[in-house]
């Protein structure tokens, strides 16, 4: 983290408090990104609307990924796993237990937050690297194991039933319920991010050993996340199915994962609001590209390359959001 | 009786693969610290580029030729991946090259869909001969993969265990600073090892080409068990992938046998199991 601590201003500037001025701005500009998507159906088309209840989806998705990658510093390649788990109940649910819509949708988090409780169990007894294969390890057997059981899961096909309520098939009225879910997960994960929580994680990437010595319990705290991270990412996973119109099991394959952890260091994975930047960059810059081009994977790529040789911060850091740094020092 | 031979000689094919695959990634792994997610899409190039000029250089000797064209390909690749991006992250958390590499997996497919087009290829066996054993034929090729395969292996132990240049490898990781001191050009000793690493994956992807349908998609695939292997066996043990090759190509190969729609998730349960008791792998040492 070299990189980040060169900008660490000296201590007399860090007992500065902020002006009430400063934090006022961010309030504003929030308040006018939130007013710019509710009026959204006003402004653009169906198509952009379609595309903008992916990103709802996505930005929860990345962001409860990114409490993992940029947070705690646990780069999971598996929470595609959760995000697979979260659809899927919504969709068998309806299928094989007769669920309606919602009943599934508030049972996705439950179950979601359950299966990483387990896998956290074991995945998070692995280090680092190791961390990063075995969670990968999990995405593609939940893959297979979906894909092999044809006949409770639909295989490779996928579910896709009429399980999204009637009045939210309008596109219009589907976004602004996915909207409205996903600004209210985004406020719990900001709570959290702001919380003591969010804070030990934040530490315990930086120096895991010295929160350790410091009394807390490093793995159980990581438990902790972990779980907290498969709830929400099983709550977009949910989301998903309103714009998706069902399940099929590419949503469990690691290259799923991979994007949660594509948005979070596109839009910066040191910041809150980062992973948000990244999800919206994702998709609209699929959207805009794939009418040019055909390799989508490659810009991607090149992107994701500039990035970590050039801004390891994203997006966000290059935007001069808020850092995490100066979020720690305003806690002291 | 024959259903065995058969069977142990499709394990042994299958584990003689996996083996060069991950030997490549657990040998850059051992002396960068770093984890090249793109070690299945230079695999995929590897095949790729075989599948292409076998067509004209056909015959055992042709197939030679081109398997040996293909892996100077990927060698060449993965210096050039090395020195112009690998090599500017060295001294940054281990997170960064997992990142760039997860860059250039993405990178890679897209350039190879523009080189090769989307289709599978399939390439003739170069050595067509069959021979019975025990009741079971047993083509002569597949032979042929795991003799590469030992020899890969016997080559590596000797580089890595009876050479000045194998002990600066292991040295690199342990001590860079007094090696480097010493007079050892760390840098070319890094883009070395890294080439040799692609080279393994050019060479595993070459000598399987043959053997399965080659096009998109074989990246992420291949990429996926060679990380089982490795991590099973233990991340930077050469032994260990040998190992960790041989353990999942068994339990993949009895589970195709007794559990045929279970068998792809055999090996995963498998890496879980291992790490679930052993975090670092077989082989692996628990510094991490």
């Amino acid at each position: 983290m070299t990189v980040l601590e060169e900008k660490i201003p000296p201590a007399t500037e860090r007992t500065t408090p902020a002006r009430p001025v400063r934090r006022i701005i961010p309030l504003i500009a929030l308040a006018a990104v939130l007013a710019l998507l509710a009026a959204a159906p006003y402004l653009v088309t169906v198509t952009t609307i379609l595309s903008l209840e992916q990103v709802a989806a996505f930005a929860v998705f990345a962001v409860a990924a990114n409490l993992l990658i940029g947070q705690a510093g646990l780069v999971s390649f598996g929470q595609g796993v959760f995000f697979g788990l979260g659809a899927y109940t919504v969709t068998l649910g309806w299928e094989h237990a007769g669920l309606s819509f919602w009943e599934g949708f508030a049972l996705a988090p439950v179950l979601g937050a359950a299966a990483a409780a387990l896998i956290g169990l074991v995945a998070l007894r692995a280090r680092t690297l190791y961390f990063a294969l075995i969670t990968l390890a999990f995405s593609q057997l939940f893959y297979q194991l979906v894909e092999q059981n044809t006949g409770f899961t639909g295989g490779a096909n996928g579910v896709f039933a009429p399980v999204v309520p009637a009045w939210m098939l309008s596109p219009v009225d589907g976004y602004l319920t996915l909207l409205a879910i996903a600004v209210a997960a985004l406020a719990v994960l900001r709570w959290l991010y702001k919380s003591n929580f969010g804070l030990l994680l934040r530490a315990s990437r930086e120096n895991r050993a010295r929160v350790q010595a410091l009394g807390t319990n490093v793995y159980r705290l990581y438990l902790l996340a972990f779980t907290v991270s498969g709830a929400f990412c099983s709550l977009a996973g949910a989301m998903f199915v309103v714009y998706n119109q069902g399940s099929n099991a590419e949503l469990f394959d690691w290259t799923t994962s991979g994007q949660a952890v594509l948005m979070s260091v596109i839009g910066g994975m040191y910041t809150f609001a980062g992973p948000v930047v990244g999800a919206f960059v994702y998709q609209f810059g699929h959207d805009w590209l794939v009418r040019f081009v055909s390799d989508w994977q490659l810009v991607l790529g090149g992107v994701l390359l500039l990035v970590v040789l050039l801004r390891p911060d994203g997006l966000a850091g290059a935007l001069r959001l808020s850092s995490l740094r100066n979020r720690t020092r305003g806690r002291r | 009786m024959n259903t065995f031979v058969t069977e142990t000689v499709s394990i042994l094919t299958n584990a003689a693969m996996l083996f060069v695959v991950a030997a490549g990634l657990t040998l850059v792994f051992g002396a960068l610290r770093l984890i090249n997610m793109a070690h299945g899409s230079i695999f995929m190039v590897g095949a790729l580029a075989v599948a292409s000029l076998a067509s004209g250089l056909t015959g055992g000797w042709g197939f030679a030729v081109a398997l040996l064209a293909a892996v100077g390909l990927c060698a060449a690749l993965g210096a050039g991946i090395e020195v112009s991006i690998l090599r500017r992250l060295h001294d940054r958390e281990p997170l960064a090259q997992l990142l760039a590499t997860f860059a250039l997996v993405l990178v890679i497919a897209d350039l190879a869909q523009r080189v090769w087009g989307t289709s599978d290829r399939t390439v003739a066996t170069p050595v067509a001969g069959r021979f019975t054993v025990g009741g079971a034929v047993v083509p002569e090729y597949d032979l042929v993969v795991v003799g590469i395969a030992a020899l890969v292996a016997l080559g590596l132990w000797l580089l890595l265990t009876r050479t000045a240049t194998g002990w600066r490898v292991r040295a690199a990781v342990e001590d860079p600073e007094t090696l480097a001191v010493g007079g050892t050009n760390l840098p070319l000793l890094r883009t070395g090892v890294f080439a040799l690493g692609a080279g393994l994956a050019g060479l595993a992807g070459a000598a399987i080409a043959p053997l399965e349908s080659v096009g998109p998609g074989l990246d992420t695939q291949i990429i996926v068990a060679a990380f089982i292997v490795t991590v099973v066996g233990g991340l930077g043990s050469v032994a260990g992938a040998a190992l960790g090759a041989v353990v999942i190509a068994t339990v993949e190969g009895l589970g195709t046998l007794w559990v045929p729609s279970y068998a792809s998730s055999a090996g995963y349960l498998v890496m879980i199991l291992v790490l679930a008791v052993r975090p670092w792998g077989l082989f692996g040492t628990p510094d991490r």
